[in-house]
């Protein structure tokens, strides 16, 4: 038994060593997809293949990023200042559709008058793009910061509530019934078994209206901004400067990725008691 | 709770069916009182109703309302069928083969949090307010949704279906066509169906920042003529033609995948 | 029973996990041998090892340690001789019964004609007809697994590997799957071994039990049975057999 152990020993060691290996593998080959890209558009630029003033360089991309960080030449701000505006948007506009649009799914989903009530006017609602409320708002509002946050509002609250309703909607029965055998009034049974049931489902659909938000923000400050990343690549474009608009887009991206991580550090926060499930 | 008096099932009834015309009631009702004190800020019902007569009498940019909805649907379908034929090839490929996901995953990973309406400024820069930038463009956003779902879809396939392909002989393309696809269709589905609405978001937005015909078209002039009606008018045909592609693929999605319906 | 020829060999078979906590044995030298024609019931009380080990047994996973001799000679990988029925039924739930039941014909490129004359004389046998077009959601536990059973036969293999088939029905049914199963079993003789945790199902069916121990899976004892079939299970040579059986078995909970 123990020339036995010694061998699996052995053995152990050698698999942790060969998924090391594996991992390293693959890593390099990931960072060799990204590698592969960047190489290419800089030769295509270098080689003369496509014409510089349409399509800048990775390299020349990263110096305006660096020149933008604190230069206000040709948008009128620095990045840092439009990053502010359109996280101030984006944020509040997105914040505000969770706190209404969640307890309203939640509540339509739970109570059946809420339901016949809200349903109507929402399935109107609903199917209008975003982005076709940005003339109507700014007819009535202007384009201030209320303005677009009201349309990103409109844009995180429809995954809002449909997620709310159907997560509540799958809570179990039987837990439902087990309550109301416990003499559990209908609010209790609400708050402490029809809630968290739906929590996974609402999480599913804020990280929807995080993405809806996101993206109609750049439209709306393309349409109708005097600051903001979708500003910024909007005037990039009119005064033909490909370099600022795709900093902009990198810009865009990375925030959109760092929110959507934040956010997956919040669910995983939240939903803990459901992990290695 | 079964016993309820007869008074109370009545009310119960009422409530039940009244509650949502009343809420309709309330749109209308609300919709004609604001527009009848704030005419600037609202067209009265009446108004969006004769503007969306005139916009078959008087056409627009030479063609009347049909005409501009089929020229952005015409875009949306034609990115469409590009975008399904190479979202889901591709979604496919990195959802079976791990070096493939490993290579080309991270470039993927790296242009999926771009929103598709931020490649507009830059489309435009390359290739002006054509046919072809619009359609490049909804091909962006339908592209990204599809490719997740179709991959996704592919990873879910339970190790045990695998084992089924293998032990009774299937070799590697037989075991994809046969269970992994079927297995991913429900997820692939529901890749195209947000394929749809963010391709009909994406059009709009790419037809109002530039275009001679289109839905997207019809909202920025209206709103730059300060024609509110034809906006609205505009809005309203965009969201019936958005809830009408919604419910055909939902009838789709019963054909193409009928075990998941019954 | 002289004139036994092996089929299968299991030689010193054994199968560690490594995981980057650790590492876990689950099957710890087994071997035995899997006579030509027979019912053999491998009856396992605990949780780990016996999947693993079909799964080693037909091929799609490899062993730690040991070999597996098929037909006199050493045998590697998948082998395409040997059907199984799974546990957890694994049928393909976008398939019709009678797709599922043709699927690996298919594989083999058969024609559908051809091969959906097969499928349906094994949906015939398993007393499927009149469900051929069903999807797997629609039919119950019991007839489900009918399918799994269908499956494996149309398959043609010489050697079937039946993993818990009948665990998850309830006990009414489980008597009926047995039955079924055995008349199947004489209507078309093939090497079956049959997985379970059930001491009454093993001596029901089984011409031998080749009783594991709990984890790491070990072989304890080996029963020949020669209780003539039917049988009746308040028998006093099935409940003695039971007994003993029972009595050296390691509990598991």
């Amino acid at each position: 038994m123990a020339a036995d152990k010694q061998k699996l020993e052995a053995k152990w060691a050698e698999y942790l060593e060969n998924q090391k290996k594996d991992n390293v593998k693959y890593m390099l080959l990931s960072a060799a997809g990204i590698l592969t890209v960047l190489v290419l558009w800089q030769a295509v630029v270098m080689l003369g293949l496509v014409d510089s003033r349409l399509l800048p360089p990775p390299t020349e991309v990263l110096s305006t990023l660096i020149y933008k960080l604190n230069n206000t030449v040709p948008d009128g701000n620095t990045l840092g200042t439009n990053i502010i505006a359109s996280l101030q948007v984006a944020l509040s506009g997105f914040c505000v559709a969770i706190v209404i649009g969640v307890p309203l799914g939640l509540l339509m989903g739970w109570w059946t008058y809420a339901d016949r009530f809200i349903r109507p006017i929402f399935e109107l609602v609903r199917p209008v793009p975003p982005i076709a409320w940005i003339p109507l708002v700014v007819v009535w509002m202007g384009v201030g910061l209320k303005a677009k946050a009201l349309i990103i509002f409109f844009t995180a609250f429809v995954p809002c509530v449909i997620n709310s309703y159907t997560g509540i909607k799958l809570t179990s029965q039987v837990l439902i019934d087990v309550s109301r055998t416990f003499g559990a009034p209908n609010w209790m049974i609400f708050w402490k078994i029809g809630i968290p049931s739906s929590l996974p489902m609402v999480f599913a659909g804020i990280r929807v209206a995080l993405g809806n938000s996101w993206s109609t923000l750049v439209a709306a400050e393309m349409l109708a901004a005097s600051a903001g990343l979708g500003y910024m690549i909007q005037i990039g474009r009119t005064v033909a400067r490909p370099d600022i608009v795709i900093v902009g887009m990198v810009v865009i991206g990375a925030i959109g990725a760092i929110l959507s991580a934040i956010l997956s550090r919040c669910e995983k926060y939240f939903l803990r008691w459901k992990v290695n499930r | 709770m079964d016993r309820m008096s007869s008074g109370q099932k009545t009310v119960r009834t009422v409530l039940y069916w009244g509650l949502p015309v009343l809420a309709v009631l309330l749109i209308i009702v609300g919709w004609i009182t604001f527009s009848a004190s704030h005419p600037d800020l609202m067209p009265a019902p009446v108004d969006v109703w004769d503007r969306f007569i005139r916009t078959f009498t008087r056409p627009i940019a030479k063609t009347t309302l049909i005409g501009h909805a089929w020229a952005s649907l015409r875009r949306v379908l034609i990115a469409l069928l590009i975008a399904w034929a190479f979202g889901i090839g591709f979604g496919i490929l990195i959802g079976w083969n791990r070096k493939a996901r490993a290579f080309f995953g991270s470039i993927f990973e790296v242009i999926r949090p771009i929103p598709p309406i931020a490649w507009i400024p830059i489309v435009i820069m390359w290739f002006g307010i054509g046919e072809f930038p619009k359609v490049l463009l909804v091909f962006i956003g339908t592209f990204v949704p599809l490719v997740i779902n179709t991959s996704a879809g592919i990873e879910m396939v339970d190790k045990i279906n695998l084992h089924v392909g293998r032990i009774f002989g299937g070799n590697d393309m037989q075991i994809l066509k046969e269970i992994v696809i079927p297995t991913a269709l429900p997820s692939i589905f529901a890749g195209i169906r947000t394929s749809v609405s963010s391709g009909w978001t994406t059009v709009l937005a790419a037809e109002m920042m530039g275009a001679q015909q289109g839905l997207g078209s019809l909202v920025t002039r209206g709103w730059q003529g300060s024609d509110l009606s034809l906006v609205l008018v505009a809005v309203i045909t965009i969201a019936v033609i958005g809830a009408l592609l919604a419910v055909i693929l939902q009838q789709l999605e019963k054909v193409v995948c009928p075990w998941n319906s019954k | 029973m002289e004139q036994q020829v092996k089929r299968m060999e299991i030689r010193h078979l054994s199968k560690t996990f490594f995981s980057k906590k650790g590492y876990f044995t689950a099957i710890d030298d087994v071997s035995f041998d899997v006579y030509d024609g027979e019912f053999l019931v491998i009856l396992g009380p605990g949780r780990c090892g016996k999947t693993v080990m079909l799964n080693i047994i037909a091929g799609v996973e490899d062993a730690t340690e040991g070999q597996i001799i098929y037909n006199g000679k050493e045998w590697k990988g998948l082998n395409p001789e040997i059907g199984m029925v799974f546990q957890k039924l694994a049928l393909m739930s976008f398939k019709t019964v009678i797709e599922n039941v043709e699927l690996a014909l298919k594989f083999r490129g058969m024609k559908k004609e051809e091969r959906r004359e097969i499928a349906r004389h094994y949906i015939k046998l398993v007393g499927l007809e009149g469900f051929e077009n069903y999807y797997p959601k629609q039919l119950s536990g019991g007839m489900q697994q009918r399918v799994g059973i269908a499956r494996a036969y149309a398959a043609n293999p010489k050697l079937l590997i039946m993993d818990e088939p009948f665990g998850k029905l309830d006990a009414q049914t489980r008597y009926q799957m047995q039955e079924d199963l055995l008349k199947i079993w004489e209507k078309e003789k093939r090497t079956i071994i049959f997985v379970t945790n059930n001491i009454e199902e093993a001596c029901y069916l089984g011409d031998r039990i080749i009783l594991l121990s709990d984890c790491p899976a070990k072989v304890k004892e080996v029963y020949p049975i020669d209780i003539p079939r039917p049988r009746d299970m308040v028998s006093r040579e099935f409940l003695e057999l039971r007994t003993t059986i029972s009595d050296n078995t390691d509990l598991s909970i």
